[in-house]
């Protein structure tokens, strides 16, 4: 097999082994890996989509956890206030619907839930079990949510069209930090720091291949959140591969002569704004459905933090490296929270892990500017072009001689 | 038949009027310079011609559509492309992803054998296939400028102009860029060059445009332009004029063309030898 496919393969084997990893693996930890490897597409998304944004459009966000957040919210706010009603609350705002009411839950924040019932539990207290309402599909949420985050993707993609660098940067972090300060601020609808609960991705269980999981089993999330960054992977690759990689590509190294040479460089600036929100915006909403809470923190800088320095460990002009690099640190931190002793000292590792990851962090930037995944992909795809070039050039030199 | 009109363009940054009023035409496939000492607008124009800086006033013509409110990109796609004074590669792609940028920007369908096979032969000319897969960093000053010249022949605009081609180019390449000049104006299609190499200018163009202070102070041909006492004037300035005592009578040869002006260059006759045109500068 060429030394340039050995990326490809490698990457078909990772997946093979991830698609068939929860039925081989059967450890007593067994819930408790699940979960890391379903946080761990989580942020395969997010690092993989910034990577896109940043590394290949070289349009440096901080604002990505606030689109993830707007998925997030978007679907929380969606499952938690509507609902489709036979009968009319006659206290909730509502509209028909053929023969159902679209139920809008008055928002009573944080405190009252306990003192006040809500317009849509009162009715369903006088109702006294006999009308039913059901609640929003967790998918159409998640669209939704998706939609949102191209929304807002596409809102700030215009704002920022003539910003470059430090100011872009500068400009996207204050939206994420508005974006939170708002949620935060908003106890009334969003129930602040105290979270917004969402139903579970799969609230009413499902059944796969004949065996059917209820909603507490990782199975299913595993696979939705899989599918999810296979989906993300691919419709990168194929945009990498087309005119758009290219051209924003183009847009990243120097977007002044891109223009000069035909470049639609607002489309691009604003398709990859939209694009690559859509798929952080979709990640945060599956996220959020399978943990169930969503709260303000999840947009912390922190975390924003979080998905460069992943990015930038696998590899930031590379895609697939940062979606690599990404699932490789996530297990590290969770494996690596175990503490021990050296010389009767006992080490806390769910500190110190973090100082390990931010030395790993510096160190990746001091040496390898394109982190440590995608030099290796590089090795593989583009070590033959040195010798390529000589040959071609010896060759021409032969043809010159004899000529 | 290509059409540039470029009609009372003015340019101001701040206080500083970098264009005042400059008027001039393109008609058909001319091959024509544009010269002037630093500072005189010549950059300036291109950026306002090719859409990157919008002028204060005046307008500009390309093929009857009017471009001086267009995008770059617009301007690109009707037809003027440029390059730039300091070599401005997509250094972290490809040789071949570089020549690729321009064909699939500019819009309309394409086949991917027919933008490969015309990349291909854009390399063959520049003697650069065996380079097709290195990065545009990795190559030397010469061929990046080289490279920077192929795109153009991909993105194939009717109006090209090339701010300092010359510029730091080994004289082997620089035989390439002649060549590429004029197979590029042979093809119908026409070239400004911006070079302050005089000996370069003054051999491959058939007009000339001086620019000094932002005003368009000749446009004729060589052998006019290098007589015109306001040229002498703007490289040589009036105490020259007074030290020399010729230059009103005499014309400007070799040895009193704008040879004050170091970083000009100077003006060599056609038939200068090298020699003559080392002692010329």
């Amino acid at each position: 097999m060429p030394a340039r496919h050995v990326p490809n393969a490698a990457g078909v084997l990772v997946v093979a082994f991830l698609a068939v990893f929860p039925f081989v693996y059967t450890a007593a930890d067994y819930d408790y890996i699940m979960h890391i490897c379903i946080t761990a597409f989580f942020y395969a998304i997010l690092a993989s989509s910034w990577s896109m944004l940043s590394g290949y459009a070289g349009q440096f966000s901080f604002g990505h956890m606030g689109f993830m957040g707007i998925g997030a919210y978007t679907t929380g706010l969606f499952c938690h206030y509507l609902y489709l009603s036979p009968e009319p609350t006659r206290l909730c705002i509502e509209y028909p619907i053929g023969d159902l009411y679209l139920v809008v839950v008055n928002p009573i924040g944080v405190t009252s839930t306990t003192l006040t019932q809500d317009c849509l539990r009162q009715a369903l207290a006088a109702w006294d079990g006999s009308v039913a309402v059901t609640p929003m599909p967790v998918w159409l949420g998640i669209v939704l949510g998706t939609l949102m985050g191209g929304v807002f993707g596409l809102l700030i993609g215009l704002l920022v069209l003539r910003l470059r660098a430090a100011y872009l940067a500068l400009f996207t972090l204050g939206f994420a930090e508005i974006l939170r300060a708002t949620i935060s601020a908003e106890i009334e609808i969003t129930r602040g720091q105290a979270g917004l609960e969402l139903p579970h991705l799969f609230e009413n269980g499902v059944t796969i291949l004949g065996q059917t999981y209820d909603k507490t089993d990782k199975i299913p999330s595993y696979y939705a959140m899989f599918l999810l960054l296979l989906l993300c992977l691919g419709i990168l690759t194929w945009l990498s591969r087309s005119k758009f990689g290219l051209c924003v590509r183009a847009l990243r190294e120097d977007q002044d002569a891109a223009a000069a040479l035909g470049v639609n460089i607002i489309r691009y600036k604003i398709l990859v704004f939209v694009i690559t929100t859509m798929m952080a915006a979709a990640a945060g909403a599956v996220q959020a459905h399978y943990v169930g809470i969503i709260t303000p923190n999840n947009l912390f800088l922190l975390q924003m933090s979080l998905v460069v320095a992943m990015a930038v460990i696998g590899g930031i002009e590379n895609f697939a490296a940062a979606a690599v690099g990404a699932i490789i640190i996530e297990f590290a931190l969770e494996l690596l929270r175990n503490s021990f002793e050296i010389g009767g000292v006992t080490i806390d590792m769910t500190i110190w892990r973090l100082v390990f990851f931010g030395i790993l962090l510096m160190l990746t930037l001091r040496f390898s500017r394109n982190g440590l995944i995608a030099p290796l992909i590089d090795h593989f795809t583009r070590g033959h072009v040195a010798r390529e070039t000589v040959a071609a050039r010896t060759a021409a030199d032969r043809a010159g001689a004899s000529r | 038949m290509i059409r540039l009109e470029v009609r009372d363009l003015h340019k101001r940054f701040g206080g500083l009027h970098v264009l005042k009023g400059v008027t001039f035409s393109v008609n058909g496939p001319e091959l024509i310079g544009l010269i002037g000492p630093n500072g005189a607008g010549k950059t300036t124009l291109t950026n306002v011609l090719d859409g990157a800086i919008k002028p204060n006033g005046g307008t500009v013509y390309l093929n009857g559509e009017r471009i001086d409110q267009l995008q770059p990109y617009e301007v690109a796609r009707v037809g003027l492309g440029r390059t730039f004074q300091v070599t401005r590669l997509f250094r972290r792609m490809t040789v071949l992803e570089n020549l690729y940028v321009p064909a699939l920007a500019r819009g309309g369908h394409h086949r991917a054998s027919e933008t490969r096979s015309k990349a291909t032969s854009v390399l063959e000319f520049l003697t650069m296939e065996h380079l097709r897969n290195e990065y545009a960093q990795a190559l030397s000053g010469g061929q990046q400028k080289l490279l920077e010249l192929g795109r153009l022949l991909m993105l194939d605009p009717d109006v090209v102009i090339l701010d300092e081609p010359f510029a730091g180019v080994h004289p082997r390449l620089m035989e390439i860029i002649y060549e590429y000049i004029r197979r590029v104006n042979g093809d119908g299609k026409a070239i400004i060059i911006i070079s302050h190499q005089m000996d370069s200018i003054f051999s491959l163009s058939q007009r000339l445009l001086v620019l000094d202070y932002g005003n368009l102070i000749a446009d004729g041909p060589p052998d006019e332009v290098k007589r015109d006492p306001a040229v002498i004037e703007a490289y040589l300035g009036t105490e020259a004029d007074e030290s020399s005592g010729d230059a009103s009578s005499g014309a400007v040869s070799s040895d009193n063309a704008p040879v004050g002006n170091a970083s000009s260059g100077g003006v060599p006759p056609s038939n200068a030898s090298p020699d003559e045109e080392t002692a010329a500068s």
